[in-house]
């Protein structure tokens, strides 16, 4: 079988609303296919507004919503045959979510570690505790945390930039191969922002993880992705390596995404703010 | 620091050249019990600022840094379990008051929607969904534009004009139209009685980025044209480096650093600010950034003296002992820090 | 469990009260145990005593105490409605949450077996079952029987509840972290469907000891096992309130009305404590 981590061939997804005697059809997605090379880790964009087809696309990537044309395969499995338990498990080994809301991520009434420990559990086969508890504490150390922080702590008791990175430690304790994160730092504060997607950066180089990165900002899909698709109205209307679409983007709506980002006019006023970057040298070092 | 004492209620014609708003020591309390469990937050922790007229005033701060309490004060939305324990508000529409909350009804109907208005993040916050457009509009300007009623209708359609929305819109319900169309629509509504105040509370949050351009470009616009002073708050730099004239940095409850907005984002002072400022990623740019160790207190349980010294790189001992004033170190910028500004103690 | 006591009694007053009704009617019913008369028996007091200190609650025609009878009555009314309040609650609850959580033709025939029993009308079936069963018709039958017809409703709004929480973001965490469906709905999604659960339970014994109550007086029960509805019954048959015998009336319902209020009260206590956006508020988070 093919060496890809996972292939998606002219994915279409179409939804109906309506009842008996009117009914609308929603093309969601459009003939989308693109690859994930298993031996080359990789971070791989998908940028679109709301109603582009983003979330709907990682929502089949994750096995959450069926394809209605087109096909998706992860490590060669073709993702309709999952069906049994055995089989979701199997596939969850493999691949993880990161979801866009931190605080809905965890159940608010239950406690943290509980998440991890049963994460932990269900895909290794070792039950003992001590194990269990080495091991989540690797994955906390991992995302920048310690077990000893989030024993038994609840969700409203962490920051948004905390959460998240639990939200990470869990998806990392199955192994798995293949990260889908959607959003996962938009409703994360900006001082705290920047920690988790060079997180995303270190999975990749230092774990080997490859990660679909579904967002709008274009600011931090410039920094650490290595390609990227643009997405509209269900379709892809560019796609190829991150900084050369980024710099210069061809179709008409990606230069619209790009002269709409709000930044590049203050670094025009007064140069790239390289001075207050030294202060927090040694942060940056220590991250 | 500038103050403004809050005199009694009188009838002084407002001051022409002074500031339209005015904050003096505000201080905004939560409290709350439930099953006798007590919880107080210090959400607004004395807070001091002035709007200029004419002016865009940016409020940045990240959650829990107390920035949505700070406009409900001064909105006037204040029902327990928020309570203002001290401080005083002034707008030079409404002297004498401290606060819209201290005004008597009356008071408030007049100068809502007239010198006040609001332009919320949802607009679905404003518009009534079950009603047409044209009824909102009625609803909140009828009573401040004189008038007959054709004349009305004439005004509003020349206004929406310029949200470049066509006035088919009237007769449409909210959901009906996309949502940039809706939060247009909701400028035009703030704007059309021409206040003098606007309120701004993450009014392009929920748009999407192109969308989020063109409607920061039509406030500004607006803003420009009737010379209204906008308190503009939102989390996002970007939307501050594209829109306000001065900003003013939030954090866990106080102000910590004011300046126009260039002065800002060039020189930061502030070891928050200057964090800020660099972790922010830019097209075309590969400097590493870094994130912030720790994250934003509690405001229930804030740390004693300066709230920003448990995650500071300059923090001195001072810092947790005594809360560092707003200080003027160069003019027009406002810093409080003990570190930026050297401190009377050894 | 305790301290949810504790502070429930400490600082909400109408909790006070419907424990001390509650409190009240089920120790009544416990002194059941102790009655010196067995309950079956008629004319063993003189009947149509008024109450005096001999007789605290007077004395039927039938020649039995009010006071015992009514201990056995009460007794029995209430394991009427509990029973009938555990069963059908069991049945709302599983069908309720797997409908919601499940969706599709799962939801959709549960949905319509769901909707033929709310348009059931109640009175005409239990008359018809009462004329096909006769002797045979005991309470627990009867219980039963009513258990069977009582969770369709509930179950439509547990479902709703599912349906809300299967989108929330935590239930996708729950799911990938490799937790089955019954783990799923019994840890992460139960809590939040506890308060209908709970206030539902009160309603339905309300409403099922009030349709138990309504067939006794009409006769179309096992008379001959006292309950309130039975007691007046009886009642009815002697023409009490033409013969002046307003005791034999007046205390089953001034009792069946205490139950009520009671376990009125205490729902609408218990149902402020554990909902989840008060627990929230308690444990300090952000309701939202």
């Amino acid at each position: 079988m093919s060496a890809a981590l996972l292939e998606v061939s002219h994915v279409g997804k179409i939804f109906t609303r309506g009842g008996l005697f009117s009914s609308r059809r929603i093309v969601a997605v459009d003939d989308v296919s693109f690859q994930i090379d298993a031996a080359r880790p990789e971070i791989f964009t998908v940028i679109g507004e709301s109603g582009s087809g983003k979330t709907t696309l990682s929502r089949m990537i994750l096995n959450i919503e069926r394809p209605t044309s087109g096909a998706l395969s992860v490590d060669g499995l073709d993702l309709t045959t999952v069906r049994t338990n055995a089989g979701r498990m199997a596939f969850m080994h493999k691949v993880q979510p990161i979801f866009q809301n931190p605080f809905e991520a965890f159940n608010p009434l239950k406690q943290l570690d509980r998440y991890l420990f049963m994460t932990r559990r269900r895909f290794h086969a070792e039950a003992d505790q001590a194990t269990i508890e080495v091991a989540v504490d690797e994955a906390l150390r991992n995302v920048g945390l310690s077990l000893k922080e989030v024993r038994r702590r609840y969700p409203h008791e962490l920051s948004g930039g905390q959460l998240q990175r639990v939200a990470i430690a869990r998806a990392l304790l199955s192994n798995p191969k293949l990260i889908v994160a959607d959003e996962p730092v938009s409703m994360v504060d900006a001082s705290l922002r920047m920690s988790i997607v060079n997180l995303f950066k270190a999975l990749r180089d230092d774990l080997g993880l490859s990660i679909i990165y579904v967002t709008h900002d274009l600011a931090t899909a410039y920094y650490i992705s290595d390609r990227i698709i643009i997405m509209q109205k269900g379709k892809v209307v560019e796609s190829g390596d991150a900084r050369a679409v980024l710099n210069a983007p061809q179709h008409p709506y990606s230069r619209q995404l790009r002269a709409a980002v709000l930044l590049p006019g203050v670094a025009a006023a007064g140069g790239p703010v390289s001075q207050p970057a030294n202060v927090f040298r040694e942060f940056n070092a220590s991250e | 620091m500038s103050v403004e004492a809050a005199a009694p209620a009188d009838t002084r014609p407002p001051d022409r050249s002074g500031p339209i708003l005015s904050v003096t020591d505000l201080r905004a309390h939560f409290r709350t019990t439930h099953f006798g469990v007590n919880r107080y937050v210090r959400a607004v922790d004395g807070i001091s600022f002035d709007v200029k007229r004419g002016e865009i005033y940016g409020l940045a701060g990240e959650s829990s840094s107390g920035k949505t309490t700070l406009v409900k004060t001064i909105a006037g939305a204040i029902k327990p379990p928020l309570e203002v324990v001290g401080g005083t508000i002034d707008f030079a529409f409404l002297p004498g008051y401290g606060g819209l909350h201290r005004a008597p009804p009356t008071e408030v109907a007049r100068i809502r929607w007239r010198h006040l208005s609001y332009i919320m993040q949802g607009s679905m916050n404003v518009l009534n969904p079950v009603r047409r457009l044209r009824q909102s509009f009625v609803d909140f300007a009828r009573p401040h534009i004189a008038g007959t009623a054709k004349e009305f209708e004439t005004a509003v359609i020349g206004h929406l004009a310029r949200v470049r929305l066509e006035p088919s819109v009237l007769a449409a319900y909210p959901h009906e139209l996309s949502g940039g169309m809706r939060q247009r629509a909701t400028i035009a509504l703030a704007t059309i009685c021409r206040p003098d105040f606007i309120i701004a509370d993450e009014p392009t949050t929920a748009l999407d980025v192109v969308v989020q351009k063109d409607v920061l470009g039509m406030i500004h616009g607006i803003q420009r044209e009737i010379g209204s002073s906008v308190l503009f708050v939102t989390h996002d730099m970007g939307v501050h480096a594209h829109i306000a004239d001065r900003l003013g940095i939030m954090y866990a409850g106080r102000l910590v650093e004011e300046a126009t907005t260039p002065e800002i984002f060039k020189n930061p002072l502030h070891p928050y600010t200057r964090h800020l400022i660099s972790s922010l990623p830019r097209i075309g740019d590969d400097v590493p950034r870094g994130g912030l160790e720790g994250a934003p207190p509690s405001l229930a349980d804030p740390p004693p003296g300066c709230r920003f010294h448990p995650r500071c790189p300059l923090a001195m001992e001072i810092c947790s002992r005594r809360v560092p004033d707003m200080i003027e170190t160069k003019p027009a910028h406002r810093v409080a820090c003990f570190a930026v500004n050297g401190s009377t103690e050894p | 469990m305790l301290a949810i006591l504790r502070d429930l009694l400490r600082y909400n007053v109408e909790f006070r009260i419907g424990v001390a009704l509650v409190g009240f009617v089920v120790v009544l019913s416990a002194l059941s145990a102790v009655s010196p008369y067995p309950p079956q028996d008629v004319y063993v007091v003189p009947p149509d005593v008024p109450p005096s200190l001999s007789y605290w609650l007077g004395t039927t025609s039938r020649g039995q105490d009010v006071f015992w009878q009514l201990t056995f009555a009460i007794r029995n009314t209430l394991l009427f409605g509990c029973t009938v309040a555990l069963i059908s609650r069991m049945l709302a609850l599983m069908i309720g949450l797997l409908s919601g959580y499940k969706g599709g033709w799962i939801d959709r025939a549960l949905m319509s077996v769901n909707d033929t029993f709310i348009v059931i009308p109640l009175l005409p079936i239990l008359v018809l079952f009462y004329f096909v069963m006769r002797d045979s018709m005991s309470w627990l039958m009867l219980a039963l029987i009513m258990a069977c017809l009582g969770w369709a409703y509930d179950a439509r709004l547990i479902r709703s509840v599912a349906m809300s929480l299967k989108t929330r973001e935590f239930t996708q965490s729950s799911v990938f972290s490799g937790m089955s469906t019954r783990e799923i709905l019994v840890q992460e999604h139960l809590p939040y469907v506890m308060p209908i659960v709970f206030s539902t339970t009160m309603n339905n014994m309300i409403w099922s000891i009030g349709l138990e109550v309504t067939l006794a007086v009409l006769g179309f029960t096992d008379i001959n096992t006292p309950t309130i509805g039975g007691m007046i019954y009886w009642a009815n048959q002697h023409t009490a309130m033409v013969a002046g015998v307003w005791w034999w009336i007046a205390f089953p319902t001034a009792a069946v009305i205490m139950t009520f209020i009671g376990l009125f009260l205490l729902a609408v206590s218990m149902n402020e404590y554990i909902d989840p956006r008060s627990r929230l508020g308690r444990i300090g988070g952000v309701a939202t």
